[in-house]
């Protein structure tokens, strides 16, 4: 069919919709529903792919404590705050400390020690360090925002790289 | 920042609620931003012409990319714009690598060839569906690409959405637009269309 000798359509495009355009548009989805369905397992592969478990880490939760609450929460910080992420194989503690405006100094270490690959990712960079057998390991310069760490341990010690869930500093 | 207006809002509107809760530490918000989008990128990147393993490939980069710059999008209440340019944005990228290769392989894709006529693998319900396809299937290509994504959302964010998929102003929203007033005139004038 041939939409130009269809009259009148031009002065339709610039009144408002109403009840009528609404049906035409809810018909529509439902007819490319049924033509072109969305995967019925495609919203859990995605939840999946985004989920640590797809990448293969061992998720380290944060130990909430009152301290932590009370500092995440408000804009200035206090001069320190200690995160403690466990998971079965390991802890990981951070101190966060305050190195003048818009900068923060880490300090932190794995329990039990072991050395490591320590990466520091927020939402545009990833910082690694690298952790002494003792565990210890430190990014001198590190700017606030949404923060994740992932531990790489020693190959020898053979376990699946750890990652925390993400957190303010 | 949460309010009962947006609580029952318009897709965007609780989609950047959604988004706003999990970059606040709600993880389990992430989950259910993934189950309110889905249907809507899919329309969107299937629009592109793009395969459906590839669209399935297309929205979980897309998806990832939120996830990494989950801190540096600068309003999370547009996270649905957000997300419908990357989408786009991705398809593109893969279908310059394809078409070089298979274009064969994108023609056997009976929604995404720009056909008049009904795809004969895909067996349309009633008789009303067989004239709405052929009716929206007569549209012009980037028409079809914006009344299929629409036709997911809410009226209120039309024109936003039609500003993320590079619709000139106008398109659609709050007037009904060249597109839609095309589909509705050529939709009048067919004695086999029928309003429920």
């Amino acid at each position: 069919m041939n939409i130009s000798e269809i009259p009148a359509w031009e002065s339709l495009a610039d009144e408002p919709m109403d009840s009528v355009d609404a049906e035409i548009l809810a018909r529509t989805a439902v007819l490319y529903e049924r033509l072109d369905p969305v995967p019925a397992d495609l919203v859990d592969q995605l939840r999946f792919a985004i989920s640590l478990e797809a990448l293969e880490f061992e998720l380290a939760v944060l130990v909430v404590d009152a301290d932590r609450l009370l500092s995440v929460r408000t804009e200035q910080t206090s001069t320190v705050q200690t995160l403690t992420f466990t998971c079965d194989a390991l802890t990981i503690m951070v101190n966060v400390g305050s190195e003048g405006p818009g900068h923060k100094r880490i300090d932190g270490w794995l329990a039990p020690g072991s050395a490591g690959r320590v990466e520091l990712h927020q939402s545009n960079r990833v910082l690694t360090a690298d952790a002494d057998p003792d565990g210890r390991f430190a990014f001198p310069t590190v700017e606030p925002g949404l923060t994740r760490f992932v531990v790489r341990l020693a190959p020898e010690d053979r376990h699946a790289p750890v990652a925390t869930t993400m957190v303010e500093i | 920042m949460i309010n009962a207006e947006a609580e029952q809002g318009t897709l965007a509107s609780r989609a950047g609620e959604l988004f706003e809760r999990y970059r606040a530490g709600e993880a389990a918000a992430m989950g259910e931003l993934v189950a309110l989008l889905t249907p809507i990128l899919w329309h969107t990147v299937r629009a592109q012409r793009l395969d459906r393993e590839s669209t399935e490939d297309v929205l979980q980069t897309t998806w990832l990319a939120l996830v990494g710059h989950a801190e540096s999008i600068a309003d999370p209440r547009a996270v649905l714009q957000w997300m419908l340019v990357a989408a786009r944005r991705e398809a593109w990228r893969l279908l310059r690598g394809q078409t070089r290769q298979t274009p064969a392989e994108i023609d056997e894709d009976a929604m995404a060839t720009p056909d008049h006529q009904l795809p004969e693998n895909v067996a349309l319900r009633d008789a009303d569906d067989q004239v709405l396809w052929a009716h929206v299937s007569a549209l012009p290509e980037r028409c079809r690409e914006l009344l299929r994504v629409i036709a997911f959302a809410d009226r209120p964010d039309y024109a936003e959405l039609a500003r993320a998929l590079r619709m000139p102003i106008g398109s659609i929203g709050p007037t009904r637009g060249r597109c839609l007033a095309k589909l509705r005139a050529s939709l009048t004038a067919d004695a086999r269309w029928e309003l429920r």
